[in-house]
Order: C-alpha cells, then sequence, then structure tokens
C-alpha cells in the first residue's frame, strides 16, 4: 500500500514541480472551449444548448493531449522498468499511475467545468448533471487511455495514433455524460445515467489495468 | 504471495468489477427510460415546456395535408390514444406516409409540434408489391405492428 | 483444436493447404458472388414499399456482416497470438484487418446510398450507422498501431492487444450507441419467429452473403501469403547481404 501511495505522491510532485505539466491540460481544455464561441457564433441561446456537448468534448480531446506524456518520460529515465521488477504488481502500479492521472486532469477539468459553463451560458438544471457525469466518466478516461498511452510507447508518431486509439473507446463515456446533461433538461430521470457511467467505470477499471500491464510489459522487452 | 495465487486475486477482482458493472447496468435498466416522448406523454404533462424534444409515434391515417407553398406538411402523430398535430418544413423522407412510425424532432407552439427534422422508422419487413397486395387481400395485413 | 492450429502454424505447411484450397474456393466464391449479385440486382423482385431501392441490400447487408464477422476472426486471431505465440496467428490477424476495414467501407457507403432515397438523407447518426463507423475507427487504428513499430514483431503484439480490448469494447460501444438513438430497423433474418424477409430476396441475399465469406477467406489466404513471401525475401535479402558483406 505504500508503494502504491508512493507513486501517486511521486507522480503528483513531479507534474507540479516539472514547470507545470498539469496546467498544460488544464489550459489546452480553456482554450480550446474558446475556441468554440468564434467558431459557431457568440448567440448565448446556441451557446447554452451546446455547452454540455463542447465542455465534454473538449474534455476528451484534453485528457487525450495529456496520455502522451503518461508513461513516456518514465520509459525514458528507466523508472518503468524499475516499477516492472518491484514486488507491487504492475497492476496495481498502472492503477496507481492513472489514479494520479485522473487527479491531475479529470478532477481538475471536472472543477473547472462549472466556469466554462458560465462562460457558455449553460441551463441552470444542468450543472448538477455535468458535474456529476464528469466526476464519474474521468476516471473511465484515464484508465483506458493508459491502454493507448502504453500501447504507443516505441512507435513512430506516437502521439496523434493515441488520440486514434482511444477516442472510439470513449465512445460511450460520452454518450452517457451528455445523456445525462440532456434527460435532466428535458426533464427525464437523471440517475440511471449516472448508474451506467458507474457500471462503465466499473467495466474500464480491469481492461484499463490489465490492458496497459500487459503494453508495458510488451514495451519493456 | 505465490505467482498462482496472485493469478487468482487478480481474476477475482477483474470478475467482481463485472459483477458490479452488470448490477449497475441492471438497476439502471429497471427505471424506465425513454427516448423520445409519445403523445400521451406531451398530454400527461403538457406544462408547456418549450424545450426541444423528440416526439415518437405513427402518422393518423388521412391527416397529411400539403400546405399551399408545397414543400410544408402538416400531419397528426398518434400512439393511438393520444394525438398531437405535427407541422414540418422540408422534404420528407420516402418511407414518410401514412400508418408508418417516425420521429421528429422539434417543439411544442401553441399545441403544435413544430418539426426541425423528420426521420422514417422504416420496419424490417421486405417483401414484393405483389406480396403485399395478396397479403392485404387474405385480410393478414397489419400494418401497425411495429416495435 | 489447438494441435490443429499448431500443425497449421508451420509456414510450409500453411502455404501447402492455402495453394490447394485456393482455386477451390476462388472459384465458389466468383460463382456465389456472380449468381448472388445477378440475382439480386436484375431478377429478384421490387419491395412492396421501397421499389428498385431495395437491391442496395444485396451488397450492403453482406458487407455489414463480414465487417463485424471479420472483427470476430481478428480478435480471435489476435488472443490466440498473444495466448499460444503463434507467428502465423499474427500474420493472419493483421492481414485480416485491412480486408475488415474495405467490407465496413464498403458497408457505410453502400449504406450512405441507400439512405438518400429510403429515409430522406446521405447519413444520420444513427445507432447502427454510427456503431459501423466506430467499427472503422477501430480497424484503422489497428492498422495504424500494428504499422508503426520498427520492430514488426512488437507491432503485431501491440495491435493484438488492442484487438482484445476493442472486442470488450466493441459489444459497450454497440449498446450505448443503440440506447443513444435508435432508427434502423430491427433484424430483418436473425428472428425468434423467423425470417421477415420473402423468400424470393432472401435466397439471393443468403449467396451474395456466402459469396462475401469466399471472398474474405481467398483475400486472406492471398494476402497471407504475400506476406510469408515478402519475409522469405527479407531473409534471402539479409542472408545475401551478410554473405558479401
Amino acid at each position: 500500500m505504500n508503494a502504491f501511495l508512493a507513486i501517486i505522491g511521486r507522480d503528483l510532485r513531479l507534474a507540479t514541480r516539472r514547470g507545470g505539466e498539469a496546467a498544460l491540460t488544464l489550459g489546452f481544455f480553456v482554450v480550446a472551449i474558446t475556441l468554440f464561441p468564434f467558431g459557431v457564433g457568440p448567440e448565448p441561446e446556441l451557446l447554452g444548448r451546446i455547452a454540455a456537448g463542447i465542455i465534454w468534448v473538449t474534455a476528451l480531446l484534453a485528457a487525450t493531449v495529456s496520455f502522451d506524456r503518461l508513461f513516456r518520460a518514465d520509459m525514458e529515465d528507466g523508472t518503468l522498468e524499475l516499477l516492472a521488477l518491484a514486488p507491487l504488481p504492475l497492476e496495481l502500479a498502472v492503477l496507481a499511475k492513472a489514479i494520479a492521472h485522473w487527479l491531475l486532469t479529470g478532477l481538475a477539468v471536472t472543477l473547472l467545468a462549472p466556469v466554462m459553463g458560465l462562460m457558455l451560458n449553460l441551463p441552470e438544471a444542468a450543472y448538477g448533471p455535468l458535474v456529476a457525469g464528469l466526476l464519474l466518466g474521468t476516471p473511465a478516461l484515464s484508465l483506458l487511455g493508459g491502454i493507448g498511452a502504453a500501447l504507443v510507447l516505441g512507435a513512430r508518431r506516437g502521439g496523434a495514433l493515441v488520440g486514434l486509439l482511444v477516442l472510439p473507446l470513449f465512445l460511450p463515456v460520452l454518450i452517457f455524460g451528455i445523456s445525462a446533461v440532456e434527460a435532466t433538461l428535458i426533464g427525464l430521470p437523471l440517475a440511471p445515467h449516472l448508474l451506467i457511467l458507474g457500471a462503465l467505470l466499473a467495466v474500464a477499471l480491469p481492461v484499463g489495468v490489465f490492458g496497459s500491464a500487459a503494453a508495458l510489459r510488451l514495451a519493456l522487452e | 504471495m505465490t505467482r498462482k495465487q496472485r493469478r487468482m486475486t487478480i481474476l477475482g477482482v477483474g470478475l467482481a468489477c463485472l459483477a458490479v458493472a452488470t448490477a449497475l447496468v441492471l438497476t439502471a435498466l429497471s427505471d424506465k427510460v425513454t427516448f423520445f416522448y409519445s403523445p400521451s406523454d406531451l398530454a400527461a404533462d403538457d406544462a408547456g415546456h418549450n424545450a426541444r424534444i423528440r416526439l415518437g409515434g405513427m402518422v393518423e391515417e388521412g391527416s397529411v395535408v400539403k400546405e399551399g407553398d408545397g414543400i410544408t406538411t402538416a400531419f397528426v402523430i398518434t400512439d393511438f390514444a393520444q394525438a398531437v398535430p405535427v407541422r414540418y418544413t422540408g422534404v420528407l423522407p420516402d418511407l414518410f406516409r401514412e400508418g408508418q412510425g417516425i420521429i421528429a424532432t422539434g417543439r411544442m407552439d401553441q399545441g403544435t409540434f413544430i418539426a426541425e427534422e423528420v426521420l422514417a422508422k422504416h420496419d424490417e419487413t421486405y417483401m414484393p408489391p405483389e406480396v403485399a397486395d395478396a397479403l392485404k387481400a387474405a385480410g393478414k395485413w397489419q400494418m401497425g405492428d411495429q416495435p | 483444436m489447438p494441435n490443429f492450429l499448431h500443425s497449421l502454424a508451420s509456414p510450409a505447411r500453411f502455404q501447402r493447404i492455402a495453394n490447394a484450397v485456393l482455386p477451390w474456393v476462388s472459384v465458389l466464391a466468383a460463382v456465389l458472388l456472380g449468381v448472388g449479385i445477378v440475382w439480386g440486382l436484375v431478377f429478384s423482385p421490387p419491395d412492396y414499399q421501397q421499389g428498385d431501392t431495395v437491391r442496395v441490400m444485396y451488397i450492403h447487408v453482406p458487407a455489414a456482416w463480414m465487417a463485424t464477422f471479420c472483427y470476430a476472426v481478428m480478435a480471435l486471431l489476435s488472443a490466440s497470438f498473444l495466448i499460444w505465440k503463434h507467428q502465423l496467428a499474427d500474420l493472419a490477424a493483421r492481414a485480416a484487418s485491412p480486408i475488415g476495414a474495405c467490407f465496413t467501407a464498403i458497408a457505410l457507403i453502400t449504406g450512405a446510398l441507400w439512405g438518400k432515397p429510403t429515409w430522406g438523407t446521405w447519413w444520420v447518426w444513427d445507432a447502427r450507422l454510427t456503431s459501423v463507423l466506430v467499427l472503422f475507427f477501430l480497424y484503422l487504428g489497428h492498422m495504424a498501431l500494428s504499422a508503426a513499430f520498427d520492430d514488426r514483431e512488437r507491432g503485431g503484439r501491440a495491435a493484438a492487444i488492442l484487438a482484445c480490448v476493442g472486442a470488450i469494447n466493441l459489444p459497450i460501444i454497440k449498446y450505448s450507441v443503440e440506447w443513444w438513438n435508435t432508427l434502423h430497423q430491427g433484424a430483418s433474418v436473425f428472428r425468434m419467429d423467423g425470417p421477415t424477409i420473402d423468400n424470393s430476396m432472401l435466397w439471393p441475399l443468403l449467396l451474395t452473403v456466402l459469396g462475401f465469406n469466399m471472398l474474405f477467406v481467398v483475400l486472406l489466404l492471398v494476402r497471407i501469403k504475400s506476406e510469408l513471401l515478402a519475409r522469405r525475401i527479407e531473409v534471402l535479402q539479409r542472408a545475401r547481404a551478410s554473405g558479401r558483406g
């Protein structure tokens, strides 16, 4: 357990001290969102209708951009080999890294989402389901994205490849995240959508952890 | 922990996660979830909400009227309990016809549903016209038995 | 079964079997596709609602079935490669993915051509269309990943892991997309109460379906064979180069 926490702590410290890597993802999130009013026009009515979609899609893209760095630095400085040799199973080490990644990107994006909602004229009733959906959905993104990040280690043009590999896997999370918001707005019950997001997280946990660990073992051979 | 024990633990945790997922999905599905409103749903809560919704149902027989501009169509969507008048400006799909199931997206405006988009739900029965005629002649034709 | 696969896994034996089977399967594929397509496009009756438009079905439906079938084959091959480390399974999985991508593209394009007259639009974000589109992206990802490594062995293993993860996710994606939007008609052929498609249309459809299956086998065998030959050439070239050096 100590080793597990140590990995989380190490990743958090590294991200905050090494030139604010965590801030990069958030910066991307905010900048990409501010592009939308330029793209579709500034009418508050239109923006309000698509605000939840903009925030969700941008959250997916921001997560995708951050995956390229998830294992690469550890691979380059040899940390990954030590993790693979350590008594802690590689699966748990992967889980620890996914948790750290979520704290730095998913959680931060979730906390920023209401502010972005204000800028995009998000309807008042939508804040609750949007944040609840992001809170359940973004951990699944960190877990599934880990597979992509681990698979492209050692590949040429890894960065662009990660997007192609993981974005289709994110689709269910996006669908149920958005349908939670939409259901609330037209007065349908919210609970089933959140339950399904929870179920997706429960599936992403073993798939992400075992998939990433298998891919990392391959990269280390 | 031996290698075998570790493997069994990992497998157990994985299966437990899948069991949790199944339980969550089943709980979610036990709630009634709808993808579109039926005319009865609309009649039940006519709070006059101005939100964009999807309305699904059958096009009532004999209700389709082309308006003067040649591109606006008025018709009635029914679920055989309640009916909602609909207006749509635009090109309708080929399969749009009376008695056919459709889904319209739009909003309510003073008792009329103003559709922005109309999609035909095409049924899963494929047959030559002669067979269809024969079925009709034999009285075995059931136009409304779509899911 | 593993024993049988093991015996197949020797490239020389595979070549022998493939060479023996290939001409027969090719002829079978040509006959089935020829008869099925001519029957479907010319002689079968038009539909009572859709008219002649329904003829798109004889290409669209087999292509769509093959798109999923091909992914299942690819995932099984990938899993057996990861478990038993058969080189040939890796080769076959990688040979299967561009074929599957082509079937998926055919299904998407003919689907658009069919959608325009029947639904009134080239493309709707309907459940089945969307999940087939995602399937197409999964194929693209698989192809890109297996080609992205300098070391071919590693590319194959990475792509195999991806194919297995995709196989787990595919039903989830399909289910969620269906939840998200449903417009496509229900299944016509595989139903508890028998097909709801008339026999005069079912027969040509079954012929083209079988034809597409045979075509898949032909293409797969040819691609594996040519890949084996390419590797052989590489080995020979390397041997010659080191012999000279």
